[in-house]
This record gives structure tokens, C-alpha cells and sequence, in this order.
């Protein structure tokens, strides 16, 4: 830095690279381009919880089907391995997931290996900019088989989305206890084109209960 | 039960649907004791909200007794008589904790929605569309409230229903647009629309110290009411009344210290513009109709203040940008934010500084809801403020 500006009295110390990639040095880095049938997404939420506490959150396996979408069961294998199984509509996928990085309180690196889905993905917990919460980055790489991309234009909920409304449900779980729901509301007759639009506004996916 | 439902645009039928359950720990059952129509709910009947669904429930502003309390919820129990603010907060995001309620990060199960629009997603609201959250309105026996630990304000004295319901939206918004406009001591503060937020606009600057009120409308009644309160009236629709000339009069050609849009997205126009508008939303190629935010910002004097409690939903047209810059004025707008009013306008009301039942016009039930909606848009009959009693089976 140079000299012209010596006064800063609010700025926090300067992260030269961040987490996800999203900042190389000093300057922000765009995700990674879709291509070669891989489908990148990052998105990041800032939450009022302590890393620490996040982190353990991510972490617990038997919860993740309690908020992430669709996902009825994750189950460990070894100390490094899970099994998972997402069910969408009457398709069920499944698959395994190995843990490539675990860093308690900052991070946490995973791949599949063998099922039917093929992704990787990294969540990392830092303080924000002038300590308003803890801004969760989650980065995730995927190639979609025929089967999943079949059953996710059938139920409305494009992946990328579903990574993006996952986070959301963290964040709410982390923050409130619960996730905010209201697809069971009470109403009167739809009509025809009811289930167009629920599917339009995303609402055929069940929202996670917030409980496993 | 039975729920005001709408069923298209221009189209709403009182229907009988399944009582409403406790979905989440923080969720409480309220029975409703008193609901009302709303400025708000126009802009539903007549379209212009998208992503609303045959069958979606209406209505935000009520009030009522609990019925039942999740797990979650400490500070209510059964029998509890509550009013329930129609911005749902969670408390703990960190909109809450700024205390910007209606920019509640968690309390929207469709967030992406509203992103997708707006790039960033609002609270979720009561009976208001699913791109504000799907929940069902309080336009009927009882409701699910979500967050019923955070919003709902409990009622211990023996107030009346009537004098109390308003708290649920249109008293904190009128309050909070009196607030935005900044108003100092010795202000004149012009109020375009003497609708219930326009009233409660005008009530509230006074009581924020304003030394002047300049109401303006159309409606005579409306107008009655504004004049009833101490504010002096203009009537926009009368020949020969420029807006912009009738302020400066008024102000010895300074303009107005502040001004507030209490009309919003639907406004009407006797001018060329207004035509131009109602083309272009027939088009498809403008989705509101800014008449009175124009006015508004041609009208403020230099380095006053815009304030807009009016809704507008999507992409206005011919706003002069110009004006506002030029002058060098600030404009402050949004949903209420709910929580931040309700306790001391309780207060206000308690001690007996203003009775806000004063702009009942109609008592009705239920059955009577759907053929209201259509005199309350016409506006052809006097017609100021509807309440509903959903239990009665005959109007009082
Ligand atoms: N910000 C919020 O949180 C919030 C909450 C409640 C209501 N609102 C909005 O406030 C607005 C008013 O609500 P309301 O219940 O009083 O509605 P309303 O429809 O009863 O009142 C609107 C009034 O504006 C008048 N009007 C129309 N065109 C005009 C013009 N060109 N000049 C002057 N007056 C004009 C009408 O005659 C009517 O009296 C609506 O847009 C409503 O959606 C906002
Ligand atoms: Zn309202
Ligand atoms: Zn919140």
C-alpha cells in the first residue's frame, strides 16, 4: 500500500485471499466457470453464531437431513465416509461422501466417491468485517448425471438453487431454532394451474422441518 | 373454518378451508376476534402483486386470542388477548437486531423470490403474496403466527378491540411515515392520500410536532376526516387545482418541509400522465403508476424530505430523478417496521392521546368480505376503513 491514505480508523486488517476463493490477492475472484459438464456455485450467508458453534452445526451428519432439502439420511461408514440418500418425488439417489478437509471452527472440505452423484464441495466459517456475525462461504462443484438433472427440472429446484436455499435453511436453523415454513398453510381450491405455479415458486420441494 | 380467499384478479370468495395447524416450536394459533381490509390488499384484488395463487388466504391486520403456543413460545399462553403486527421477524438475524424488522432475514420461505426481483428478500408477511413468504392471512377465524415469541403484543388492559386492531399495521405505518419525513418544529408536511395510512400520516406528524398538515385527496369524506384532525385539505380533483401551485400557495412558494405518498403504486392522475401510465401498465411495459410519488418529489422545497409509505412493486416510469437531485432532497420509504412502534403507540393510546377507531366506517363479517373489496376499491360509496368480525354471521 502507499502512502496517500494513512488514516483508516474503521478498517479491519486486509485478507489478501479468503476462503472459497472468493478474494485473491486483495482483489475479488469470480466463481469458476461452468464447463467441461462441471457446474460450480458459491454462496455465502453471514450468521450470528460463533464460527465454532457453526461449524459443529455443519459437522453433525444426523442433522443434515433436519435442513438440507430432500436429503433423508446420512449415515457414517468410517471416520471419514458417509453414505447419503435423497429422495425427490419417488426417486431416491444415493451416494458416498468422503471428508477431505476438517477444520474445526474454519473449515470443512468433501467429495463423493461413488453413487449417483458426482460433487465436491467446501464450507468455511470466518469472522465478517467489523465482527457482524460469521460469514459461512459455501463452494460447491458438481456434474450433474442425466438421472439427477431429470428429477431436479421435474420438481422445479434447479441445483444450484438447492445449494444457495440450503445455506438459507442453515442460517435460520443457526439463528432462530427453526426453519421458516408455511407450505401447509390452509387455503382454498388451487384450480388448474396450482400446481404450475408451485412448482415455479419452488414450493413442491418440502421445506426442511428443522428437526432430525 | 371460514377465510376470505383470493381467487384471482378482481375475484374473492369467503370460503370454508382447514383450520391452520402449529407447523414450527415458535408458532402460535391465534383465534381472531377482529380483522380489517386494507390499502395494501387492493393492490392484490386488482393484480399488480405477482405470485399470488387461487385459494391464498388475505389479510394482515388483526388481531385476536391465543389459541395455542409451541414448545418455542414462553411469553404467550392460551387465553391471551394479542394484536399481531403483519411483518413477521425472527429477532435474532442481524436486520432484527438493527432493528429493521421488516428486513427480517429468516422469517421468508420463498426468499428466493423476492431476490430473484429485488435482488435481496424482505420479511415475509401475512396473507401478502408467496413471493413474501405463502403464509395465509388473517382475514378469517384463526391463523398460524410464526415467531410468536417476537411479534405479537399483548394486550392487559380492557381496550376495546376496535381502538387496539389498527396497531397490527396502518397506526405504526402511518407513524413510521411521519417519523421518516424528519419533521422539526415549525414544519409543514404535505400528505398525499387521506386513506387509513394517510390519516394516521397526518395524526402522527402532529404528534411528532409538526405546525402544519396539507392534506390532499379527492374523496370528500376522506377529506372530511383529514380536516377533523386539524389538517388543511386539497382537493386534487377540483378544476383548476395544480398540486404543485396549490403547496406553493400554501407555503409561500417555499414548498412543502416534507412530504408523504400515502397513496403508493396505484395512484390516480387527472392528467396526460395518468393516461400514459395506464397505457403503459396495460402493456406490460411499467408495473405501477407513480402519479403521486412525481408530484411528491416536484413538490418538496430544496433539501426537504420524501417520505413514501405507499407500495411500489416493480419498475416506475418518467420519475424525475432529475428534480430529487437538483434539490438536493432525501427519500426515506419501506415496510413498516412493526416492532419498533406497536408498544409506544399502545402507550399513546392508553393514555388516551388519540382513539385511532376514529376512520370505521363499516362492521361487517365474513360472508360480506368479498362485495366489500369491490366498494372499497370504487371508492363509490363513503366507505374509510372495514372491520371484520369473522364470527359474526350478520352484519351489526
Ligand atoms: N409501508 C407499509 O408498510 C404499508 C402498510 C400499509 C399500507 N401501505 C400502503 O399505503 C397506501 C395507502 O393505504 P390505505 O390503506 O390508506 O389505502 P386507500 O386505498 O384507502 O387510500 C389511498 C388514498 O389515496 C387517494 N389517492 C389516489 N390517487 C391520489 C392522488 N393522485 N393524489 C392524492 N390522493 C390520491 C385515494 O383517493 C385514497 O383515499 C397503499 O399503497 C398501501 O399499500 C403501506
Ligand atoms: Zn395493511
Ligand atoms: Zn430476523
Amino acid at each position: 500500500m502507499s502512502t496517500a491514505l494513512t488514516e483508516r480508523p474503521g478498517a479491519d486488517v486486509l485478507p489478501r485471499v479468503s476462503g472459497a476463493a472468493a478474494l485473491l490477492n486483495g482483489h475479488y475472484a469470480p466463481p469458476p466457470e461452468n464447463k467441461d459438464g462441471k457446474t460450480w456455485v458459491r454462496t455465502s450467508a453471514l450468521v450470528q453464531e460463533e464460527p465454532q458453534k457453526l461449524y459443529e452445526l455443519w459437522h453433525d451428519l444426523e442433522k443434515v437431513p433436519a435442513w438440507q432439502e430432500e436429503i433423508v439420511s446420512v449415515t457414517k461408514t468410517s471416520a471419514k465416509t458417509s453414505h447419503w440418500v435423497l429422495q425427490s418425488g419417488d426417486k431416491t439417489i444415493e451416494w458416498d461422501a468422503e471428508l477431505l478437509a476438517d477444520e474445526p471452527g474454519k473449515r470443512i472440505a468433501w467429495k463423493s466417491i461413488g453413487g449417483d452423484v458426482h460433487e465436491a464441495g467446501e464450507v468455511i466459517f470466518e469472522a465478517s468485517p467489523g465482527n457482524r456475525g460469521t460469514m459461512v462461504t459455501v463452494l460447491m462443484e458438481f456434474e450433474m448425471g442425466v438421472l439427477t438433472r431429470m428429477v431436479k427440472t421435474f420438481t422445479g429446484r434447479d441445483p444450484k438453487q438447492a445449494v444457495v436455499e440450503n445455506l438459507r435453511h442453515f442460517k435460520a436453523l443457526a439463528e432462530t431454532g427453526e426453519i421458516p415454513r408455511s407450505q401447509s398453510a390452509p387455503h382454498g381450491e388451487r384450480g388448474m394451474i396450482g400446481g404450475v405455479k408451485r412448482s415455479i415458486y419452488g414450493e413442491k420441494i418440502p421445506t426442511p422441518t428443522g428437526v432430525a | 373454518m371460514k377465510a376470505v380467499c383470493w381467487m384471482g384478479t378482481s375475484k374473492i370468495e369467503t370460503l370454508t378451508v382447514a383450520d391452520p395447524e402449529l407447523l414450527n416450536p415458535r408458532d402460535a394459533i391465534i383465534k381472531i376476534t377482529r380483522t380489517a381490509i386494507c390499502g395494501s390488499d387492493l393492490h392484490l384484488y386488482d393484480g399488480f402483486i405477482p405470485t399470488m395463487e387461487a385459494g391464498d388466504i388475505m389479510g394482515h391486520e388483526f388481531m385476536g386470542i391465543v389459541e395455542e403456543v409451541g414448545p418455542g413460545v414462553k411469553n404467550l399462553k392460551r387465553g391471551d388477548r394479542v394484536v399481531v403486527p403483519f411483518t413477521i421477524a425472527c429477532g435474532s438475524c442481524l436486520f432484527c437486531k438493527k432493528k429493521f424488522w421488516s428486513a427480517c432475514d429468516n422469517s421468508n420461505p420463498n426468499a428466493h423470490l423476492m431476490e430473484a426481483a429485488y435482488g435481496y428478500s424482505g420479511s415475509g408477511l401475512f396473507g401478502y403474496s408467496h413471493m413474501m413468504g405463502g403464509y395465509a392471512g388473517g382475514q378469517a377465524q384463526y391463523v398460524r403466527v410464526p415467531f410468536a415469541d417476537v411479534g405479537p403484543l399483548k394486550i392487559e388492559s380492557d381496550l376495546p378491540d376496535e381502538k387496539v386492531l389498527f396497531l397490527s399495521d396502518i397506526f405504526p405505518t402511518g407513524y413510521m411515515a411521519a417519523e421518516n419525513a424528519q419533521i422539526q418544529p415549525g414544519d409543514t408536511v404535505a400528505v398525499w392520500g387521506c386513506g387509513p395510512v394517510g390519516q394516521f400520516a397526518i395524526a402522527s406528524a402532529f404528534l411528532l410536532g409538526a405546525a402544519r398538515v396539507i392534506a390532499i385527496d379527492r374523496l370528500p369524506e376522506r377529506l372530511e376526516m383529514a380536516r377533523s384532525i386539524g389538517a388543511i385539505t386539497v382537493d386534487y380533483s377540483e378544476e383548476d387545482v395544480s398540486v404543485l401551485t396549490a403547496l406553493k400557495d400554501l407555503t409561500g412558494g417555499v414548498g412543502p418541509d416534507a412530504c408523504i405518498d400515502a397513496v403508493g403504486l396505484e395512484a390516480h392522475s387527472t392528467e396526460l400522465q395518468g393516461l400514459y401510465d395506464v397505457v403503459k401498465t396495460a402493456l406490460m411495459m411499467e408495473t405501477d403508476r407513480p402519479a403521486v410519488l412525481r408530484q411528491a418529489i416536484q413538490s418538496v422545497r430544496k433539501g426537504g424530505t420524501l417520505s413514501i409509505p405507499g407500495v411500489y412493486g416493480g419498475l416506475l416510469d418518467k420519475v424525475p430523478f432529475g428534480a430529487a437531485f437538483g434539490k438536493g432532497i432525501t427519500m426515506k420509504m419501506g415496510q413498516t417496521n412493526m416492532h419498533n412502534y406497536m408498544k409506544p403507540l399502545l402507550e399513546r393510546i392508553e393514555k388516551g392521546q388519540i382513539d385511532p377507531s376514529y376512520i370505521i366506517s363499516h362492521r361487517i363479517t365474513l360472508d360480506e368480505a368479498p362485495a366489500m373489496y369491490k366498494v372499497w376499491r370504487d371508492k363509490k360509496e363513503k366507505v374509510t376503513k372495514i372491520v371484520i368480525d369473522p364470527w359474526a354471521e350478520k352484519a351489526a
